[in-house]
């Protein structure tokens, strides 16, 4: 251990800072004066690569490792979970860099509309018909002059009288306005918010064109909603309905236009009617929701449906819209409610009002339904050739059968990938090992071909793994994974299940969202990652999550997980911050 | 100066009229907002250089293009059609025009990215149809001043008789005939009906024509076999459509409802199919060939391997990775460059020759085998496919940074 704090130092020292003040590292059952081991478990770059198909990328990324070595500088302090929000970026960014492609960044100078053809500077003041003319000259593109200097305009958010100049060099010209043209200008006095002028657009394209498009119609939404003359942006939306289907977007600015003018039963109607329809509404809708419930009484129910639909669709608010329901549960008369910013333990106790959080576990009826699904559609699915053959499942479901279940299943190729520092079987082995001493019954998944006795398959260590654990191997052809999930789930909810693998292969094949979420949340709850592993030294696993990260409620509190600014969250991973609110007696 | 003084008083002559329209027509606010225009040339030079920012508002007021009332339940059909239309207007990548059936198809897609999706696909097909229309035009333009300006061509003295496309018909269909008597039989498994959509389908149908055109052309054909077909179903319709009833009948090969187990024994097949593990090494040729008539845009990984998987069959995949440097692209191919190579390979028994076939997008070349018998890759530049000279240089060092990249 010595002699490996020694070739790193430069690197251990500039982190131990990160590690003493990150309470995250801490573990209980890690004696402190083992600091250097727990140094070493940080910065041990690789264990820390995780992907669905495991080993060839993380042996190519560790060679890289090896080669650059690593500077202080760009090692991230990696957090305690594969679910934890920002991992997959800070790992990617770290594997970015080792690889040395950080040198070339882009500068974000460069807009990215310019192309070769309008390098001309754009008018500063509004052009006479002649000085157009002169200027579409000097173009080198004189048929496309119109839409493309009106882009720029609307990119370099120029004065809407440039653009009306424009407008009346091109009438004279020609003698009429394309719609193409007409829209980019709308696109303009919108994001402007000159509400007049899009009002005579408005007329304009109505009396010379037979409908609108989608672009039209959402931009008309959107600028009138703002405006006194809102309720027409109704009438387009209920046009726009004939065609398609509006987007979320469309529902929203019109549910922003009747917040704005106080008309809280037509926004509400206008919600209701968006998730009929299926769709998801935006963050920003929800906010100017909130907003005039903070404005205006009567609607507390309204609002806490919507945190129910947050919470059933496991969605998470943003930062903005956290605070706007922070200021509403705040605002509410009689009720004294409190919002404090927190965090929540491993153990699931939030740090601000001690309260427990609601158990990752699933309840029975869930559990059921997860097995069920997952054999169905994860294991059989439309052709149980895909995957294995009719005898390798039965002869697995009888294997199963007949042993006391397990309390923990390893995936042993993901296993074995682990370190390119030992073979294959040693590292298996290692982990088995571990896990016996525990007293754990365990199954090994693996494939046939990891019987024939190669340099990474060493016949010994086989039969030692065979006489600690119960092993099944599939063909070489079949996909051990799904096997995996239903050794886990069939032995019940103690057990768990050890793989880097981050099974959204297997997640996509469930059927509908509601499912998926259980499987995720049955994953965050058993799934089991090697945290670091050196050959020769201890295996350290990754805690699992204790609580259920979603919007949930006691009656008296609430606490609401939000995704912070930044927004570095993969799918797979879970916010780690919270709104605690609590309501004082 | 002169010109531009020309086009201003046309625009000004059209103006007035519309102008003098939209006094009858057009409410008192519009009119508000019109200069006067004067009939001395001077002030309407002046109304032109002024800067009058709302005159295009009024002039397209002056002009509505829907005089008549729309019917006032307009049917679905003519909702999306007009739809269509302003998408195209607004610079949309959408048809022109688009035809009720095409409207049909259209609506019964139920997102919105498929409709889009769909719409880019026609209006790509669109302008295929206009760019071909205008060459063709263009070539008779060319051809039609051609004759005028040159004489009949003069017989000439020669011991060949003109050798006609039906002659070249005839030497192939009998080589055709030989090779259903005599010829090694490939098989075509038609079983993937349930797994495309309607336009992997057609793709599916177009490799297979154009499957049958190379073996015609090939010097040993192959006794092709279109297995599991069945009768009526939408293969067999899409097929009979292209090729037409009566050239379908006339084909020479073995279209059968049967699958290839019950057509031939089952230790003879070798389902070939990119997932599997074996790869074919050598070119056997009394064994039967099956290759998959599917085409697999959204990703069904493992369906052929699964169906050789029920049948118990032997499967293999191409060397490719052997023999090739792969860079990009799935390593399913499509039917016809199947064909290609499995008959070079069938003909030479070389893999180098046959594998030429390989699309040259999905690698960088074949991987190079020196004196030392080390292999080492060559770099991916235009002269090594260009000049098969230029493979000789070799770069190890270069080869090596591709891999770790």
């Amino acid at each position: 251990m010595g002699s490996l704090v020694v070739s790193n130092s430069r690197t251990c020292m500039k982190h131990l800072c990160t590690w003493v003040v990150n309470p995250l590292y801490f573990r209980p059952g890690l004696p402190q004066y083992n600091i250097m081991l727990a140094v070493r478990f940080i910065i041990n770059p690789h264990t820390q690569f995780y992907s669905t198909k495991g080993g060839k990328q993380a042996e190519l990324h560790s060679r890289v490792t090896k080669e650059k070595g690593f500077t202080s500088r760009t090692r991230p302090a990696f957090p305690n979970s594969v679910f934890t929000a920002g991992t997959a970026k800070k790992t990617a960014e770290f594997m970015k860099k080792q690889a040395g492609m950080d040198t070339e960044e882009p500068s974000n100078n460069t807009p990215a509309r310019s192309r070769g053809s309008l390098k001309v500077a754009l008018p500063d003041h509004p052009l006479t018909t002649s000085e157009w003319t002169k200027f579409k000259e000097e173009s080198s593109k004189p048929e496309r002059f119109e839409v493309q200097m009106m882009e720029r305009l609307l990119a370099a958010n120029a004065d809407v009288n440039i653009a009306k100049s424009l407008l009346a060099y091109v009438v004279q010209d020609k003698g009429t306005l394309s719609y193409e043209l007409l829209l980019r200008y709308l696109t303009l006095c919108v994001t402007a918010g000159h509400h007049s002028e899009v009002f005579d657009t408005y007329d304009i394209v109505r009396t010379c064109f037979k409908t609108l498009d989608t672009g039209a119609s959402s931009l008309f939404i959107k600028g009138f909603s703002q405006t006194e003359r809102w309720r027409e942006a109704l009438a387009v939306l209920e046009g726009m309905k004939k065609g398609l289907l509006p987007s979320p977007r469309n529902y929203g600015d019109a549910i922003a236009g009747a917040v704005l003018h106080g008309d809280t039963e037509t926004s509400w109607k206008l919600y209701d009617e968006l998730l009929e329809q299926g769709l998801v509404p935006n963050q920003d809708t929800w906010q100017c929701l909130f907003q005039s419930g903070i404005t205006q009484r009567g609607q507390e129910d309204k609002l806490f449906s919507v945190l129910s639909y947050m919470r059933d669709n496991q969605i998470y608010p943003e930062e903005p819209l956290i605070k706007t329901i922070k200021a509403w549960f705040e605002s509410l008369p009689d009720q004294k409610w409190s919002g404090k910013f927190s965090f929540v333990a491993l153990s699931g106790e939030c740090k601000n009002c001690k309260a427990s959080l609601e158990s990752i576990q699933l309840t029975e009826e869930e559990y059921a339904q997860l097995k069920d699904e997952v054999m169905k559609k994860v294991i059989e699915g439309s052709d149980i050739f895909n995957k294995t053959t009719p005898e390798e499942l039965k002869s697995f479901k009888s294997f199963v059968k007949q042993r006391p279940p397990f309390d923990i299943v390893i995936d042993g190729l993901n296993v074995a990938n682990t370190t390119p520092k030992a073979t294959h079987s040693e590292t298996l082995l290692a982990v088995v090992s571990e896990l016996e001493q525990q007293g754990l019954n365990i199954l090994v998944l693996g494939r046939k071909h990891m019987l024939q006795p190669t340099r990474n398959w060493d016949r010994q260590n086989m039969d030692k793994i065979k006489q600690k654990a119960h092993c099944f191997f599939t063909e070489n052809i079949s996909e051990d994974d799904p096997f995996l999930l239903y050794a886990a789930l069939h032995s019940g909810v103690h057990c768990n299940f050890l793989s880097r693998d981050l099974m959204r292969d297997h997640k996509a094949c469930l059927p509908d969202s509601a499912i998926r979420r259980l499987f995720f949340k049955w994953q965050r709850g058993h799934q089991l990652v090697i945290s670091h592993y050196v050959p020769g030294k201890r295996v350290r696993f990754q805690r699992i999550s204790a609580y259920d990260t979603i919007v949930q409620t006691s009656g008296s509190s609430w606490h609401i997980p939000y995704d912070d600014n930044r927004r570095e969250r993969a799918t797979y991973e879970v916010p780690q911050k919270w709104l605690c609110l609590t309501q004082e007696q | 100066m002169v010109i531009q003084a020309c086009s201003c008083v046309m625009f000004l002559r059209s103006c007035s009229l519309a102008v003098r329209r939209s006094c009858t027509s057009a409410p008192l606010q519009t009119l508000l907002t019109i200069r006067p225009i004067s009939t001395t040339w001077t002030a309407r030079k002046d109304a032109a250089e002024k800067l009058d920012l709302d005159i295009w508002k009024s002039v397209m007021k002056s002009q509505p293009l829907h005089d008549e009332d729309p019917s006032p339940s307009p049917s679905a059909l003519d909702v999306n059609r007009e739809l269509v239309e302003m998408w195209h207007q607004a610079g949309k990548f959408v048809p022109k025009n688009i035809t009720d059936e095409q409207l049909e198809d259209l609506a019964a897609l139920t997102t919105k990215s498929a409709k889009r999706k769909y719409l880019k696909f026609l209006a790509i097909k669109e302008a295929h149809k206009i760019s071909k229309k205008e060459k063709r035009d263009k070539k008779k333009s060319e051809r039609d001043t051609d004759a005028e300006t040159e004489e009949r061509e003069k017989l000439k003295n020669t011991f060949l008789m003109k050798f006609w496309n039906s002659s070249m018909d005839r030497l192939q269909n009998w080589r055709a005939a030989q090779a259903m008597r005599f010829g090694q039989p490939l098989v075509y498994d038609m079983s993937y009906e349930q797994h495309m959509t309607q336009r992997e389908m057609e793709n599916t149908v177009s490799q297979l024509l154009e499957t049958e055109g190379w073996n015609r052309r090939a010097a040993d054909p192959f006794h092709l076999h279109f297995c599991s077909l069945q009768p009526g179903g939408a293969y067999h319709r899409k097929l009979l459509k292209r090729y037409g009833t009566e050239t379908w009948e006339r084909l020479l090969i073995t279209a059968t409802a049967r699958r290839p187990i019950d057509v031939f024994p089952p230790e003879d097949l070798v389902y070939l199919t990119a997932d599997s593990r074996n790869v074919l090494r050598t070119f056997d040729h009394r064994k039967v060939y099956v290759v998959g008539a599917m085409v697999d845009r959204s990703i069904h990984s493992g369906v052929s391997l699964a169906n050789a998987k029920r049948l118990k069959l032997a499967t293999a995949r191409l060397p490719l990775d052997e023999y090739l440097d792969w860079d990009s692209g799935a390593k399913n191919l499509t039917l016809d460059q199947m064909i290609r190579i499995l008959a070079t390979v069938k003909d030479t028994g070389s893999w180098k020759e046959a594998l030429e076939f390989v699309p040259k997008r999905k690698h960088c070349g074949f991987h190079q085998r020196q004196k030392t018998g080390a292999f080492v890759r060559t770099v991916k530049t235009q002269s090594v496919r260009d000049e098969p000279a230029a493979r000789g240089q070799k770069n190890k060092t270069d080869g090596h940074k591709r891999k770790e990249r």
